[in-house]
């Protein structure tokens, strides 16, 4: 493998983990906390230290909703597709965002502004329908309310 | 009692009198994820700010959440005089009007008061015991859960936190075992295994190190059951995991915590970091020569990994793909040794047991389940939260107490839907016969599961219902088994056809094959998949009907079958106009096809309903009646 500056950097940010210690995914959390994804130059770094496959490497990372493989996004909104916000009029704000920002989830907008991703229930479900932005909870939303905040962070953007 | 644990109590009780008996007004908020996003935080600090600026002789602090989501922020003030008194959605504006009226001077600030706790009446506050939701509870699991600082282990330990561990240290661990087993404890994730023989089966294995996992992958959507334990009592797993690791041989233990709870992956960490500081974890717990320790193992978003052996194969530095079975867990688990699994709430349930004993465990509940189970409510009641309740609590008395309106204006109960998108759903008719048992749900062919109930009242479609658990299903699916990867996938379309109108006669005789292929999955997660959609065909099949043969959603929430329609006038409409967001709203002028006003372009409404929103008096949800479709 050919060692640059990047995955040297990677290299000593994982160096603690060891191979056969149940140490992939705190490895692969340490990556993307340090870059906000895994990026693909980060998999055989993660492969080696670990004595795993590169595709062994990559299917974990695609297989966990949590891992990204794209930059994330400065504003991120999750969407919340539990139950609670669905019964609430959760659909009502997932199809708000799309249309207003352009794009679908796991996507950003251009330069990396503004993402969307599919979130599962964490339990406040008290706020129903919610999104996440930046990890902050914001419920209840009507459409319209969705509308303007996906409008103000688009034009923020 | 050991000398070790004995030691360790004395000091924390020190620590713990100064909130039973504060000298000066202490004022407490539960910070956790239910009552942040109502501003707890925000509310915290304005408390601290106030009481320094005004250099009042007030103590701040925090404390877990106490399951009331509906009531948040909650604040509790305790006075020297023994009074307790909880205070209600105090956002961070309400603040100085609490202050002013209850911390400045020697009074009660009547307007955000919600209750009084203990046994001190409070002249106008209803007392605790009196609010409808809380009366319904057994507090044992949750006793803990809005009344310790979660982040201080010494209140833990001042309220008969770690007697459990002590107790058991003092037996055998063969006694241990059969105290639980005697218990009747079964698995409070859903699965219903005997705890006990569970252990039993780890205590027999030789090969070392055995090891123990603490299922905290709680990704049942609409269940936070475990989220409150971790974050507002996190000891109590931390301590049902040492009795655990003492009565089976287990020398480490992985708590597998999803990842969607940040909080609790805190609470969790400072708890074992505070344990290992006390001599309660590490390579002598508490003096007894005992060797074990626990890890805080964040997941990465997977429903599967809740699955006992997708959780191992996750921990085994892989894809949590679920393993064939057997070998099962005591034989070769994570890294290939013999380990058991239990989830967190089992975990809470083996302290308090060894806490209070056999005769105080087994005091409520049923025959077959003595005990409590905590459960969370969420969907269409007015107060969400968690409550704990024994086993055979009736569940009409429940819904009518989360519903306390007259019976007549409550929305019709549509369905009620435990332990998520496996579980299975229930009209509300039969959901009102039930009680609170694994059993009699089972008898109805649906599961109890792990503690999520979620309400749903007419205005939710059931084919809509079934495209949201069919595509998490599919989403979540490992990939392993053809039956499940493939069989959800159907399970999306026909649902999905059904819902544009393209549903067809046959597509029940689908159902009923995908029903039986998926049988044929490895793991539950594939043979469970179907239970939702075969319960809907068999208790909702009018409705669903109605979508095959008259192509009408009677909820009207599926988007083909249904058209936004300018049907009256409203000044709203300029604004309705205005925050379309795919500019579907315009005025036309007066024409041969229908009079000036304004149109909804039916090609580019998303059913987003902000319209309505803006001018319901002026915008309607109508059938969208169209020619019957050829699939």
């Amino acid at each position: 493998m050919l060692e640059t500056e990047a995955t040297l950097e990677v290299q000593q940010l994982i160096a603690e983990f060891q191979p056969g210690s149940a140490d992939l995914i705190p490895a692969l959390h340490k990556v993307q906390h340090r870059y906000g994804y895994v990026p693909k130059e980060a998999i055989p770094v993660v492969a080696r230290q670990l004595h795993l496959g590169e595709a062994h490497v990559y299917g974990a990372v695609t297989f966990y909703a949590e891992l990204r493989t794209i930059p994330q996004p400065e504003t991120r909104i999750d969407w919340c597709s539990g139950p609670a916000c669905r019964l609430k009029g959760g659909e009502h704000v997932r199809r708000a965002l799309e249309a207003v920002l352009g794009i679908g989830m796991e996507q950003n907008t251009p330069g990396d502004k503004v993402g969307l991703h599919l979130a599962q229930c964490n339990g406040t479900c008290d706020f129903a329908p919610q999104v996440w932005v930046n990890g902050k909870v914001i419920g209840p939303l009507t459409a319209a309310e969705t509308i303007h905040l996906a409008r103000e962070l688009k034009g923020n953007a | 009692m050991l000398k070790a644990y004995e030691e360790l109590r004395k000091r924390a009780e020190e620590a713990w009198a100064a909130v039973e008996r504060p000298v000066r007004t202490l004022v407490r908020v539960p910070v956790a994820t239910c009552s942040v996003p109502g501003g707890a935080l925000e509310t915290l600090d304005a408390l601290q700010r106030e009481v320094r600026e005004r250099g009042l002789a007030v103590d701040v602090g925090t404390i877990g959440e106490t399951g009331l989501c509906w009531v948040e922020p909650l604040v509790e003030v305790r006075k020297p005089d023994g009074s307790v008194v909880l205070y209600q959605k105090v956002t961070p504006d309400r603040v100085a009007q609490l202050v002013d009226e209850a911390l400045a001077r020697d009074g009660v600030c009547r307007d955000l008061a919600f209750a009084s706790v203990g046994d001190l009446a409070v002249e106008g506050v209803q007392p605790l015991t009196d609010v409808p939701f809380w009366a319904l509870q057994d507090r044992r699991l949750l006793a803990r859960c809005g009344v310790i600082d979660p982040e201080n282990i010494d209140h833990y330990l001042a309220t008969g936190g770690y007697s459990g561990l002590a107790q058991a240290l003092e037996q055998s661990p063969e006694d241990v075992i059969k105290t639980v087993q005697d218990s009747t404890l079964r698995g409070r994730s859903g699965s219903n295994f005997p705890t006990g023989q569970k252990w039993d089966f780890l205590r027999g294995k030789t090969r070392e190190p055995k090891y123990l996992i603490c299922n905290a992958d709680e990704g049942d959507p609409g269940a936070f059951v475990n989220r409150i334990l971790m974050e507002s009592d996190p000891h109590s797993v931390v301590e049902g995991m040492l009795i655990a690791a003492y009565a089976t041989g287990a020398s480490f233990a992985f708590v597998y915590l999803r990842d969607e709870y940040p909080l609790a992956i805190e609470r969790m960490e400072r708890a074992v970091e505070q344990a290992r500081e006390r001599g309660l974890l590490g390579d002598d717990v508490l003096g007894s020569g005992m060797k074990f320790d626990v890890e805080v193992w964040r997941g990465a978003g997977s429903y599967v990994c809740g699955e006992e052996s997708g959780l191992l194969a996750s921990l085994d530095d892989a894809r949590g793909m679920p393993r064939i079975r057997p070998p099962y867990p005591a034989d070769a688990g994570v890294f290939a040794q013999p380990t058991n699994v239990n989830n967190v709430e089992t975990y809470s349930c083996v302290a308090l047991l060894m806490q209070k004993g056999l005769d105080h465990y087994n005091s409520v509940g049923t025959e077959r389940n003595r005990g409590t189970k905590i459960f969370s409510f969420s969907g269409h009641i007015r107060e969400v939260g968690v409550l704990e309740l024994p086993f055979g609590f009736p569940f009409r008395a429940l819904y009518e107490t989360l519903y306390p309106e007259p019976w007549q204006e409550r929305p019709i109960l549509k369905a009620v839907q435990a332990g998520a998108a496996l579980a299975g759903i229930l009209p509300g008719h039969l959901a009102l016969k039930l009680t609170m048992e694994p059993e009699v749900f089972r008898e109805q062919g649906v599961i109890m599961g792990g503690g999520g109930i979620v309400f749903i009242d007419d205005s939710a479609c059931i084919v809509d219902l079934n495209i949201m658990f069919s595509w998490f299903l599919e989403d979540e699916s490992c990939g392993r088994c053809t039956t499940c990867h493939g069989g959800t996938q159907r399970m999306v379309e026909i649902f999905r056809r059904i819902a544009s109108g393209r549903g067809r006669e046959d597509d029940y005789d689908k159902m009923g094959i995908l029903g039986q292929a998926l049988q044929w999955s490895n793991c539950v997660h594939g043979s469970a998949s179907p239970t939702i959609m075969l319960k809907s065909a068999e208790y909702f099949r009018e409705e669903i009907d109605e979508h095959i043969v008259n192509k009408r959603c009677p909820a009207k929430v599926c988007r083909d079958l249904i058209r936004y329609e300018i049907t009256g006038d409203s000044p709203q409409l300029p604004e309705a106009a205005a925050i379309c967001p795919t500019e579907a709203i315009s005025q036309v002028e007066a024409s041969s096809t229908g009079p000036a006003g304004w149109r909804i372009d039916d090609a580019r409404c998303i059913r987003c309903d902000a319209c309505r929103e803006i001018a319901p008096e002026a915008v309607q949800i109508v059938e969208a009646l169209a020619a019957p479709v050829t699939a």
